[in-house]
Formats: C-alpha cells, sequence, structure tokens
C-alpha cells in the first residue's frame, strides 16, 4: 500500500511539474481554446472559456490515474490508491502554483515581464475567472476527483477491454495506413505499382490548378524541402555522415542562381536554365572541397565542423566586406525567374511544376543509385567504416561522392528557393534550414522517400495550417526529436528494411567480443 | 615462387613488440596455419598484411611486388581478402548484398553509370546478383539471399563471411579462426569446405587456428608465433614434436 | 628479389600530407604578411592591443569554463552534450531573475534596495542559484534525453542533444519572451567601471566584472582540477571515463556517476552564464547556442577529454577571436569566422588537440 502510495506521489508530481511548465508555456491556453472550441463549450472569448481548461485538467487527471502498474490493476483498492494519491499531488502542487499566481498578481506584480506568458488575462483564466482561493480550490478539486476517476476506471473491466480494444484498433489502422502492408501489395503486384503511380502522377499533375496561389505557395516551400530532405538522406541515411552545415550548399545555390541572374550587385542577369544547373555543379563543387579535408575525421567531429562551416558561410554572406560581391545584409533582390518556350513559368503555380520535376527526377536518380554498386558501398561504409574498406572500397572516394551528391541536390533547393521568392539574404540561410531538414529527415524516416515526403509536409505543411500553434513549432520539433530518438528511431513511415534494421531482437545479433571471450582463452 | 611472402616484419604498440621480425613464406596453392596461444600477435600480422597497421620495419611482398604504404582497400584490389575472428558482417543488409559489397572491386561500373543507370551498369549489375547467387549456394545458403546478415545463425553468418571474401576473386584468402565457436562435426565441415576452396578454386589458404585437430588436419605447413616471435616452422609432424612449441603450449597450461 | 633490403623504410610519403604541409606553410606565410602590414602601419596603438588582449582572456575564461563540461561529459559518455550551451543560457536567466527580485526588495535601514545593500551575499546567491538550476537540468537533460539512448549508435544521441538543444531554447523563448534583458548589477559590479591602467598615454580600464569573471573561473577551474584529480570521487570518474565495464566492476556506479558528471558540468556552465551576464550586460534566450559552439570548439582545441587542455584551449580561443579580426585587419564581424575556421583547421591537422586527447584507442 505504502509503495502504492509512493508511486501515486511520484506520477503526481511529473504530472505536476510538466503541467506547470505547460502553463508557463502558455500551451495551456491554447489547448484549451482548442478543447473549448471542439467541444463548444462557450464563446470565443479568452478568459471566460475556462470550460476547456476545466476539461484539459480533468484530463490530465484522468490520466495521471490510470497510470498504475499493470499488475495492481486487478485490485479495486490499490488502483483506487494510486489514483487519490496521484490526483491529490497534482492538484496540491496546480493548486498551490495557481494560488501563488493569483497572489502575485493581485498585488500589481508585473510577472509578465520575466515569464512572458503570464499575463494578467491569463492569470484570471488560470483561476476559471473566480477569485484566487476558488480558483485554486476548483483546479485541486477537479485533479482530485478525477485523479481518483481515473484509479476506479482503471480498475474497471470494460474500460481496460475498451482501452485494449481501442488500442487494437488504432495500431491495426497505423498498420494498414503506416506500416507495410500497403507497401507490400505494390511491391508484390507490378501492374497495382505503375497503377498506383499513375494516380499519384494525375494528382501531382492537377492539384496546383486548384489549390489556389497560397497554397501553391506553401506546397513549393514543402516540395523544396522534400528535395533537401532526399539530398541529405544520402548523406545521411546512406553514407552516414552526419552533415550539420547543409544549409551552406542551400546557400551556395541560391547565391550563385541569385548572384548570376539579378542585376546588382553583379550586374550578369544571365539566362536561368544554364545558370541553374551551374548552381547545382558549384554546389557539388563546393561539397567536394569541404569534404577532402573534412571527410577524413570522426562522425561527431564530422558534425561539429560541418556546422561551424554552415555558420562560417552565413557570417560571410551577412558581413559588410562581402557587401559589395554578395549584396550584404539586404541581400539579393529581382532575381531572374525561368520561362520555356516562351511560357513564362515564374508564378507560383509554375514553380510547384518545376519542384515537382525537381523531385520526381531526384527520386528517380536516389533509386538508381541506391541499388547499385555506389550505394551499396555507401551502405557498407555506414554499416562498418574498416570492414568496407577491407572490402576494396575506397571509403574517402565515396564519402566525398555522397557529400558532393548531397550538396548537389542541395543547391537545386537552393536555386529554386531563391528564384520563387525572387529574393535570397542571409536570413533565409540559418542553421535553422539544416536542422528543420535533419528534422524532417528523422521523424518521416529515413532512407524512406515516401517518409520523407510525410515529414516535410509535418515539418513545413502542419505550421502553415496551425497558425495559432507557431510559436510552439520548434519547442514541441525540439522535444519530437529527443522523443522519436528514444521511441521511433525509425521514423513516422520508414523504409521497410530501415524498420527491420532498428526492431530486431537481440539474440539475433552479431557475436559481441564479449560472447566469444568465451572460446579463446 | 611463393604467392605472399613477410620479410622481416615488426610492430610495435608503446615499447612493446606485436609482431617482432617475422618473415613466412606461403607458396601459391598451399595451405598454411599459423598458430600460436593467445596474444601472440597472429591478428595483429594478419592487420599489417592488409594494410590496417602500418608495419613499423620489413616489407610484406604479394606475388612479388611490395604492399609496403598500401591502404587496405589496394590491397584487397591485388586479390587478397580475409575474414575476422568475431564475425564482422554487415549486420543490417541482406546476405546477398553484403556478397555484393564484396563484389566491389570485381565490378566495373562508376558513379555516373550508377546515376544513369546506363545498360552497361545494368549488364554489370545483372551478371554480378547472378555471381552472388552462385556464391550463395556455394556455402550452402542457398534461398536466404534475402535476409538480413544479423539474422542468420552463427555458423551462417561464418559461412557468409567467407562468401563475401569470396566474391573479391582472391588468389589468397586469409581466415581467422574459421572454427571457433564450431562444434567438432562442424569444424570438420568447414576443413572439408576449406580444403575444397584449394582445390576447386585454386584459391592459396592461410589459416590462423586453435583448434588444434583442424590445424593437424588440413595444413602443410605451420608457423608458430609466441610474443610476437617465430618460435618454430614445420610440417605438422615437426611441429607436434617440437619442444618449444610444447612448452609454449602445454607449459602454460593452454588448450 | 632479394635485393630490397630488409630494414627499409615503411613510410612512403602521402601526397596529401604533402599538399597539407605546402598549404599550413602558404596559410601561415599570408597571415604573417596581414599581420607584419596592420603592425606596421599603426592604426592601432598598444592601447588597443592591450584592450583586445584583456577582453580576450576575460571571454576565454567563460569559454573555458563552458569546455570543461563538453570535455567531462565527452571523457565519460562519448558524445557531444549539444545542449550544454542552452544550460548555460539556463544559468544566466536564473542569476537575473535572482537580480531582479533582490532589486524589487527595499532594505529600511539603508534606504536603497537588497541588491545594493548586501551586494556580496546578492552575487554569491545569484551564482548558486544559477549553478543549482542549471545544475538541475544538467541532471534531467542526462535522465530524459540521454540515458535511454545509452548504447544505441553514436549519431542516435547527438540527434537527440540537438533536438535537447532546440526545445530548451525554443522553451526559453516561450516562456520568458523573445526580448533581450539587461542583466542590472550590483553597484559596485557597475560595467565599464574598473581599474585605470596606463599604457602609451592612454588608459586601458580593467573592469571590475572582468576581474571578476577571470578570477572565479580560475577558481572554479582549480577546484575542477582538484576535484578529479585529488578525491576519491574523481576518481572514480576517471575509472569510468577509462572504461565502464572495469569501473562497474570494481563496484563504482556507472550511473550516478554519469548523473553526477552532468550535474558538475551542469553547475559550471551555470556559473558561466551568470558571469557572462554580469560581464556582458545582455541575455536573451539564444546567448547559449554561440559561446557553447566556441566554448566545445575550445575543448577540441585542448584535446577532447582533457580537462588542462580545455582550460587552455579556452583562453587560447578567447584571445586568438579577440586580436585576431585587429591582427589580420578584416572587419570585426568576422570573428566567429576566425574561431570556426581555427576549429575546422584544428580538426583537419591535428584532431587530437593543442595539448593531446586523453582517449584509449576502443574509445575511438
Amino acid at each position: 500500500m505504502k509503495k502504492l502510495i509512493k508511486q501515486g506521489n511520484q506520477t503526481g508530481l511529473i504530472f505536476g511539474i510538466v503541467l506547470i511548465f505547460l502553463i508557463l508555456f502558455g500551451l495551456t491556453t491554447t489547448l484549451s481554446e482548442i478543447v473549448g472550441d471542439f467541444l463548444k463549450l462557450s464563446s470565443n472569448a479568452r478568459a471566460s472559456n475556462t470550460g476547456g481548461l476545466m476539461v484539459l485538467f480533468a484530463l490530465a487527471g484522468l490520466w495521471a490515474g490510470s497510470r498504475v502498474d499493470d499488475a495492481e490493476k486487478s485490485d479495486l483498492k490499490s488502483t483506487l490508491t494510486f489514483g487519490v494519491s496521484a490526483g491529490i499531488v497534482i492538484g496540491l502542487f496546480i493548486g498551490i502554483f495557481i494560488l501563488l499566481v493569483g497572489y502575485l498578481d493581485s498585488v500589481d506584480v508585473e510577472m509578465r515581464a520575466y515569464l512572458a506568458q503570464l499575463d494578467h488575462q491569463s492569470v484570471l483564466f488560470l483561476l476559471f475567472g473566480r477569485s484566487i482561493a476558488a480558483g485554486s480550490l476548483i483546479s485541486f478539486g477537479i485533479f482530485s476527483v478525477f485523479g481518483t476517476l481515473g484509479g476506479l476506471l482503471t480498475f474497471t473491466l470494460e474500460t481496460r477491454k475498451a482501452g485494449e480494444y481501442v488500442q487494437e484498433q488504432i495500431f491495426t489502422v497505423k498498420g494498414k495506413v503506416l506500416g507495410s502492408k500497403l507497401a507490400k501489395q505494390y511491391q508484390s503486384n507490378p501492374r497495382s505499382k505503375w497503377i498506383g503511380y499513375g494516380v499519384l502522377a494525375i494528382v501531382v499533375f492537377l492539384m496546383p490548378q486548384f489549390i489556389g496561389r497560397y497554397w501553391n505557395y506553401a506546397m513549393g516551400t514543402v516540395g523544396i524541402y522534400v528535395l533537401m530532405g532526399l539530398g541529405l538522406n544520402i548523406v545521411v541515411g546512406l553514407a552516414g555522415l552526419l552533415d550539420l552545415g547543409y544549409v551552406a550548399f542551400f546557400a551556395i545555390g541560391a547565391y550563385v542562381l541569385g548572384l548570376l541572374t539579378a542585376p546588382e550587385p553583379i550586374a550578369l542577369t544571365l539566362g536561368f536554365w544554364p545558370v541553374l544547373i551551374l548552381s547545382v555543379v558549384i554546389a557539388a563543387f563546393a561539397g567536394i572541397i569541404l569534404g577532402i579535408p573534412v571527410l577524413r575525421m570522426r562522425g561527431d567531429y564530422l558534425a561539429i565542423v560541418t556546422l561551424g562551416f554552415g555558420e562560417i558561410i552565413r557570417v560571410l554572406i551577412r558581413s559588410d566586406m562581402m557587401a559589395p560581391y554578395l549584396g550584404g545584409p539586404q541581400g539579393i533582390r529581382d532575381i531572374g525567374g525561368p520561362s520555356i518556350f516562351g511560357w513564362n513559368l515564374s508564378t507560383e503555380k509554375g514553380y510547384l511544376y518545376l519542384i515537382f520535376l525537381g523531385i520526381i527526377i531526384t527520386i528517380i536518380l536516389t533509386n538508381f543509385i541506391q541499388s547499385s554498386r555506389v550505394g551499396r558501398a555507401w551502405m557498407a561504409m555506414r554499416e562498418d567504416e574498416t570492414v568496407a574498406q577491407a572490402m576494396g572500397i575506397n571509403t574517402f572516394y565515396y564519402k566525398l561522392m555522397a557529400f558532393a551528391t548531397g550538396a548537389a541536390f542541395a543547391g537545386l533547393g537552393g536555386a529554386l528557393f531563391a528564384a520563387r521568392n525572387q529574393y535570397t539574404g542571409p536570413a533565409d540561410h540559418t542553421l535553422m534550414v539544416s536542422i528543420n531538414v535533419l528534422c524532417l529527415l528523422i521523424v518521416g524516416g529515413m532512407g524512406s522517400v515516401p517518409g520523407i515526403i510525410v515529414g516535410a509536409f509535418v515539418l513545413k505543411g502542419l505550421p502553415e495550417v496551425l497558425r495559432e500553434l507557431d510559436i510552439y513549432r520548434m519547442l514541441v520539433f525540439g522535444g519530437l526529436l529527443v522523443y522519436m530518438m528514444i521511441i521511433r528511431p525509425e521514423g513516422l513511415w520508414p523504409a521497410p528494411r530501415r524498420k527491420m534494421e532498428l526492431h530486431l531482437d537481440e539474440p539475433d545479433d552479431l557475436p559481441t567480443d564479449e560472447s566469444l571471450v568465451g572460446y579463446e582463452g | 615462387m611463393s604467392i605472399l611472402e613477410t620479410r622481416n616484419v615488426t610492430k610495435r604498440f608503446g615499447g612493446l613488440s606485436a609482431v617482432d621480425n617475422v618473415s613466412i613464406q606461403i607458396p601459391k596453392g598451399s595451405i598454411y596455419s599459423i598458430i600460436g596461444p593467445n596474444g601472440a600477435g597472429k591478428t595483429t600480422l594478419y592487420n599489417c598484411i592488409t594494410g590496417f597497421y602500418p608495419a613499423d620495419e620489413g616489407d610484406m611482398l604479394f606475388q612479388g611486388e611490395s604492399l609496403l604504404g598500401l591502404s587496405p582497400d589496394k590491397i584487397t584490389r591485388k586479390g587478397i581478402s580475409r575474414t575476422y575472428q568475431n564475425i564482422r558482417l554487415f549486420p543490417a543488409m541482406t546476405a546477398l548484398e553484403n556478397i555484393l559489397v564484396g563484389a566491389h572491386p570485381q565490378l566495373k561500373s562508376n558513379y555516373v553509370d550508377a546515376i544513369l543507370h546506363t545498360p552497361r551498369q545494368k549488364r554489370e549489375e545483372k551478371q554480378a546478383l547472378q555471381d552472388a547467387q552462385e556464391l550463395l549456394n556455394f556455402v550452402e545458403l542457398t534461398g536466404k539471399g534475402d535476409l538480413l546478415a544479423r539474422n542468420l545463425p552463427y555458423g551462417e553468418q561464418r559461412r557468409l563471411e567467407m562468401a563475401r571474401a569470396l566474391a573479391n576473386k582472391p588468389a589468397i584468402i586469409l581466415l581467422d579462426e574459421p572454427t571457433a565457436g564450431m562444434n567438432p562435426n562442424e569444424s570438420v565441415i568447414m576443413m572439408r569446405f576449406i580444403e575444397t576452396l584449394r582445390d576447386k578454386l585454386g584459391i592459396t589458404i592461410l589459416l590462423i587456428e586453435h583448434d588444434m585437430k583442424v590445424v593437424m588436419g588440413i595444413s602443410e605447413f605451420i608457423y608458430v608465433l609466441d610474443f610476437g616471435q617465430l618460435i618454430a616452422k614445420g610440417t605438422p609432424g615437426e611441429i607436434q614434436n617440437n619442444p618449444q612449441v610444447i612448452e609454449s603450449y602445454l607449459g602454460r597450461g593452454d588448450v | 628479389m632479394g635485393e630490397s633490403s630488409p630494414k627499409k623504410s615503411t613510410k612512403r610519403i602521402n601526397s596529401f600530407q604533402v599538399i597539407q604541409v605546402i598549404i599550413s606553410i602558404l596559410f601561415l606565410a599570408f597571415l604573417g604578411w596581414r599581420l607584419y602590414n596592420v603592425i606596421d602601419s599603426g592604426v592601432y596603438g598598444p592601447d588597443t592591443w592591450l584592450r583586445f588582449a584583456l577582453s580576450g582572456l576575460i571571454i576565454g575564461s567563460v569559454y573555458a569554463v563552458i569546455a570543461i563540461g563538453y570535455t567531462l561529459v565527452y571523457g565519460i559518455l562519448f558524445m557531444i552534450n549539444f545542449a550544454h550551451g542552452e544550460i548555460m543560457m539556463l544559468g544566466a536567466f536564473s542569476g537575473y531573475f535572482v537580480f531582479e527580485a533582490f532589486r524589487s526588495i527595499p532594505v529600511a535601514s539603508t534606504g536603497m534596495s537588497f541588491l545594493d545593500s548586501y551586494q556580496i551575499l546578492s552575487v554569491a546567491l545569484a551564482f548558486l542559484a544559477g549553478m543549482f538550476i542549471s545544475a538541475v537540468s544538467g541532471y534531467f537533460l542526462e535522465r530524459i534525453a540521454y540515458r535511454p539512448l545509452r548504447g544505441a549508435p553514436r549519431l542516435i544521441p547527438l540527434i537527440s542533444a540537438i533536438g535537447a538543444s532546440i526545445f530548451l531554447q525554443n522553451a526559453a523563448q516561450v516562456m520568458f519572451g523573445p526580448k533581450r534583458r539587461t542583466y542590472f548589477n550590483p553597484s559596485a559590479l557597475a560595467r565599464s567601471v574598473g581599474w585605470r591602467i596606463p599604457i602609451g598615454g592612454e588608459e586601458v580600464i580593467l573592469t571590475y566584472t572582468g576581474a571578476l569573471t577571470f578570477i572565479l573561473s580560475a577558481v572554479l577551474m582549480i577546484g575542477l582540477w582538484a576535484f578529479v584529480m585529488k578525491t576519491r570521487y574523481g576518481r572514480s570518474m576517471r575509472a569510468v571515463a577509462e572504461n565502464k565495464q572495469t569501473a562497474a566492476l570494481m563496484g563504482i556506479n556507472v550511473d550516478s556517476v554519469i548523473s553526477n558528471t552532468f550535474i558538475i558540468s551542469g553547475a559550471l556552465a551555470g556559473a558561466a552564464g551568470v558571469m557572462w551576464g554580469i560581464h556582458n550586460g545582455i541575455i536573451y534566450h539564444y546567448i547559449g547556442f554561440i559561446p557553447g559552439l566556441k566554448a566545445f570548439t575550445a575543448a577540441v582545441l585542448g584535446g577532447i577529454g582533457n580537462i588542462p587542455g580545455a582550460m587552455i584551449g579556452g583562453i587560447f580561443l578567447g584571445v586568438i577571436e579577440s586580436l585576431g579580426p585587429a591582427a589580420l585587419g578584416i572587419d570585426f564581424q568576422l570573428k566567429d569566422v576566425i574561431a570556426f575556421s581555427i576549429l575546422v583547421l584544428v580538426l583537419i591537422f591535428r584532431p587530437s588537440g593543442i595539448v593531446g586527447e586523453v582517449l584509449t584507442e576502443e574509445k575511438v
């Protein structure tokens, strides 16, 4: 019994701390608005939409109260003890916090100056629009009651079954949508595979005609990130080189295109198509030049050096010293756009088609290269560099090739990005670009083309939909990166083989050195 | 003429000589063994021959050419393959892919071929796949080509590693304890297999082995290393009766 | 066959090495030429050089304290704790909040705020708060983001660390707001006030904040060095760094040593953060990132895993980056370029650092 109380208190403590951070991030307010809107609890006025907050707290309480060990679930007394102790601890935690905040607010301490989310409105909201005492008591009450209820519900047989049922459903749906079932069908039947591609092609071809300018633009951004993700996938996913300075090649592509097609600062104004090709070539060449010295380093050193290189490029392009040649902090304006057979492609729609074309070509090339001698050499290097070299693979050369290929794709992405915006400047080329591309690769699933597309949508598309959550975007992605590394390192839509790689049972593993010690001596 | 020869090779780590002034000669088409207690420097000698450690002194000759200063990949491309004491496959690649990586030096298609998927590349790839299948059959792993290497049982991993080394079409293969962790039955099968390699494919074999039954059973000639030094050499019969060898093994209660 | 002598040198000279040497000679010659030009032209008097050197020493000592955190963690876990700079940022904010709280408490007897009435106490409490919060953050960082990944392939914890860094940075932005804040120091530590050093007819000010930063850094570093080398616990830390399995067999609780390593490096980062705030005066959610990278550079410079190396590397980097732009006659905006170029060059030409890496073969 004591053990259960202790466990309950611990759970309550964790939930309490996390909730307080959520309040400090202002996420509770945003979430309660969404919950309130969804349940149609009241009008939209922020301070009065306290119903949403109550629901949120209640859900948190229920969740905490139901987190008792599986072994104890069959005993009503145990689950209740756990639920009550968890609920009371969260209630105390949040209640005291609200009491404190309410008091500070009532004596006119400007908390907002220090904690940006705790303005007067938010405090009133946390107090459910009531007095300090009433507000904190209400939250204490909600947590205690719902914590207890959570404990009660875990015990109830129906809930368990319902829970299992729901879980099963979720997993089968997940399995159907995300798993390899569909993919397998396509693979096993080449005809249906081609039909699938055909349908996809028609959708891709028609979509830009109907979704309007804004969405064409947004989709274009997603597309450019898909392009860059495919490039980085070769470097990180296939060859196993963690490149954090990917933005450098993006910047090189953008600036080559910008400088050679814009009227300022170098008045060359060359044609779009040759310059586009040139920018890709120069980016690849830059990849080789950077790669020659750095690719002999250990993996994590490589990450930091490439990151440093990205920063050098960014500082250089915004410096006053280079301003006469690179446009300085203002960047480059009036970058030229493409036209083909007299059609002007410089519209959101035109660029979207161009980007789609780029993606299709990239996917085809990636597939070719992956199943070739070169792709195998990359994978072998990723698995075991020493042995790869002992297989006759010139590891340095192949690393260089991977680096250059990735750089070429980034250059293409950068060039298209600059042309579409008709502008490029230092603000487009921050470290965040590298991190974003890496994130989408990891979130989507390394080595998997659909995964990369899903990742780009989640990372670049979703924030367009959920505008009110925009300030939390990077916060959430930072957390997500950690979470994915721990829970699901293969990504949302993994390549089938990568899933195999990461979720295998230990006993089948290769013998380790320790296991060999036995028959050596 | 010997296909592989080391001349006074020395490799030091700190003040310690792991390999000390070792000269061996392996004639073409033979099966030779290197034996010695743990830490005698056998694997270090392999690492020197294959280019992973630069030798501090001495020279290594392969078919009359010096191997000094060559990187491991170049040495492999000359036709020297090896296996590892603790199997080192590419665990997350399939068995077939492992063999195809082994065939890397045999394939000629380059980066541009790979990107453009040229007919030349397609043809070569088809041939390589066929060869890899044959090797898979040769090591009796038929039908297991699509399994990840790490999912194969221990014995099959050993055989796969062998197949991967063979894919290079080597002139000589350096085996590092090929029967480690095997029961006597399996060891006998492995012995026969090694003999087949020599008899059917004409590959010269150099062997590091602990299992005396295996060593005495198949070696034509044996080198004995102890503390990095060559303490004896001779036919199995000579070695079995060499007092120094007996002392270095039995005197310390080893094996 | 027999003509090649058995003792023939085995070192065939690699063309890459030759190119390396030629490039580095050319590079050094170019640097020397720039330096000669700048000194010859007399743009900067001796006072300016001294000023740059002093500010370099001070910033360098902060880098050194942060760098120790990288080196400690790398020495034990062989991972780059990418979020270390963010831990320092949290420390800076904690110190800031302590100062702000004390600033708002009036003391009747002196007629001034608590901050100005009890200055030493306030500063001490600010440091304690910063070190405490950073230590706690470091502890939880390890528990949440790194411990579940122990034994995973090397890139996985690094990506997790990048995620943690992004998370902490944005959490601070959302929680504290994006605006830049001014550190209000106690009156005795007013910024840009200090001892005047006359040189070449001009005066150079050695600020009190700078002196405090430098001395405190030195004390912390020496204390840590003594702790690691002289105490029992320091010995078990070194044992874990040497070999985790063996240390565990010797009865050392490896998990707790790792946790404590994070706590210690967190506390150092926290102190560095408060020093940063007191000396530089401006803090916001992004301040940890660049110093973090610089400190990592410093750790690599000194040979990662090597504690005195990190100290030397930090001070060296601070001085170079402060003197470098002036010495080469280039824009001061480019000082980060100098720092990162040094990182790249060191990793290319001497990956084990200036002082030397303390790593055994199997760790690499």
